[in-house]
């Protein structure tokens, strides 16, 4: 017949070590959410990359409006090009900092829309390249309402040079 | 075999109150926003007709609608100075149009500033404001707007907001200055709001239709114009409609633009 006692001899070595593995758990935890950056430190980090490139963009796409309007579509898609690239490479260099733990969920979705952002200005470029401006047309109309949806995904974060700006775009 | 037709058209009444639906819906999140600490601006709007000529002006009314608010309900700040700057390619005529003066609108209701100076009138709309009044509870308070075509000032033309509230009764004149200058919003409207209005009132936004057709000299003329000047082979351009930057009591400033589409035929 087994007792109580008898019976909890294994329990008396689990608990210790739940609870060191749970205090383990918890340190790990408390390490990571110590390294992780507060919104206001993610903020400034993202606007200081996002600034030269958004400038950049600004330059590049300096007079895209005119070719468009002067029906020099391919010379337009030259610079949305130029644009799509700088887009890419910022996404990625941001995609790469560490993000605040409370807001990961949100910023997932915000990168997501980014994604979206440079896969239209990628397609933006092939129909402009290719003359098809209807298409085109319509591409910039889905480029404009996702870079809405995205700022408004990350309006509490405040962003200057990394929220969707259409006027940046010639 | 009679029910069908009955069924087929309760279907479509279904798809298009479905339609409507999704574009009530989409046109009341096609607002924009920003936010810089606490405070939310948020702007819509838009420009009819839609659809407008290539190569010359066409008369069009234009509709803001912006709110101030507080990401943690504080007490908004007080307004200064509001600023609507409008696309360069936009034009503004006022020839031939009455003249009104602030003198004209002072201490007047809305039905009396339209009696004096209706045939001056550009625009309407209203005005939001949470009155915080020492010792009572925030309460908020509409006041109808009206726009007039006003006097020229420093060669600068000018428009004269009037804004009347019957609860509490309150009538204010905010002349605003119409002015060009570079950039995409190259043409602003900008006005400083009234030191009288006192520390409890704070402007929450305002909903405003600028617009007028009218008869000069026999022929027809437009407060409001604007063209789509889009190469033949597309159908729609976009554009940046508008931006509202209000300037905060200690010099702070925020605002945002939003940017539309035109067709062309």
């Amino acid at each position: 017949m087994r007792t109580i006692e008898e019976g909890s001899r294994p329990l008396k070595v689990a608990v210790p070590l739940v609870l060191a593995a749970l205090a383990l758990m918890a340190g790990l935890g408390t390490a990571a959410a110590a390294e992780a950056p507060t919104r206001h430190d993610y903020v400034r980090r993202l606007e200081a990359i996002c600034k030269p490139d958004a400038l950049a963009t600004q330059r590049v796409m300096s007079g895209a409006r005119g070719d468009v309007k002067a029906e020099r579509l391919k010379v337009a898609a030259a610079k949305f090009a130029k644009a799509t690239s700088i887009f890419g490479g910022t996404v990625q260099k941001i995609s790469k900092i560490e993000r605040p733990a409370a807001d990961r969920q949100r910023l997932r979705k915000w990168f997501g829309y980014l994604g979206r952002q440079e896969r239209y200005l990628t397609e933006i470029t092939v129909k402009l390249r290719a003359e098809e401006a209807i298409q085109a047309q319509r591409l910039t109309a889905r480029f404009i309402h996702n870079g809405n949806l995205a700022n408004n995904v990350v309006l509490a974060f405040g962003f200057e040079y990394c929220s969707f700006k259409f006027s940046r775009y010639g | 075999m009679s029910a069908r037709p009955a069924t087929r058209l309760r279907v479509v009444a279904v798809l298009l109150l479905a339609a409507a639906l999704t574009v009530a819906v989409a046109g009341g999140a096609s607002g924009e926003r920003k936010q810089s600490g606490n405070l939310i601006v948020a702007l819509r709007g838009r420009i009819s007709p839609l659809e407008l000529a290539r190569g010359h002006p066409t008369p069009v009314h234009l509709r803001l609608a912006s709110t101030l608010l507080t990401s943690d309900q504080t007490a908004l700040p007080r307004v200064k100075r509001l600023e609507v700057g409008l696309p360069t390619k936009g034009s503004v005529s006022t020839r031939g149009l009455s003249v009104c003066t602030v003198r004209r609108l002072r201490n007047a209701t809305s039905k009396g500033a339209l009696n004096t100076c209706g045939a001056a009138r550009v625009g309407h709309g209203v005005a939001t404001t949470a009155v915080a009044l020492p010792g009572q509870p925030a309460f908020t308070a509409r006041a109808r707007l009206l726009v007039f075509n006003g006097p020229r000032r420093m060669g600068h033309r000018s428009l004269l907001l009037h804004a009347y509230s019957e609860r509490p009764p309150t009538s204010v004149v905010v002349p605003f200055r119409l002015a060009r200058r570079r950039g995409e919003f190259g043409l602003t409207m900008a006005a400083d709001l009234p030191a009288a209005l006192g520390p409890w009132l704070r402007l929450a936004g305002f909903r405003l239709t600028l617009g007028r057709r009218y008869s000069f000299r026999g022929r027809r003329q437009s407060f409001l114009s604007a063209t789509c000047p889009i190469p033949r082979r597309f159908t729609a351009g976009f554009f940046s409609l508008a931006k509202v930057t209000y300037t905060l009591v200690g010099g702070r400033q925020i605002g945002t633009a939003i940017t539309r589409s035109c067709r062309a035929p």
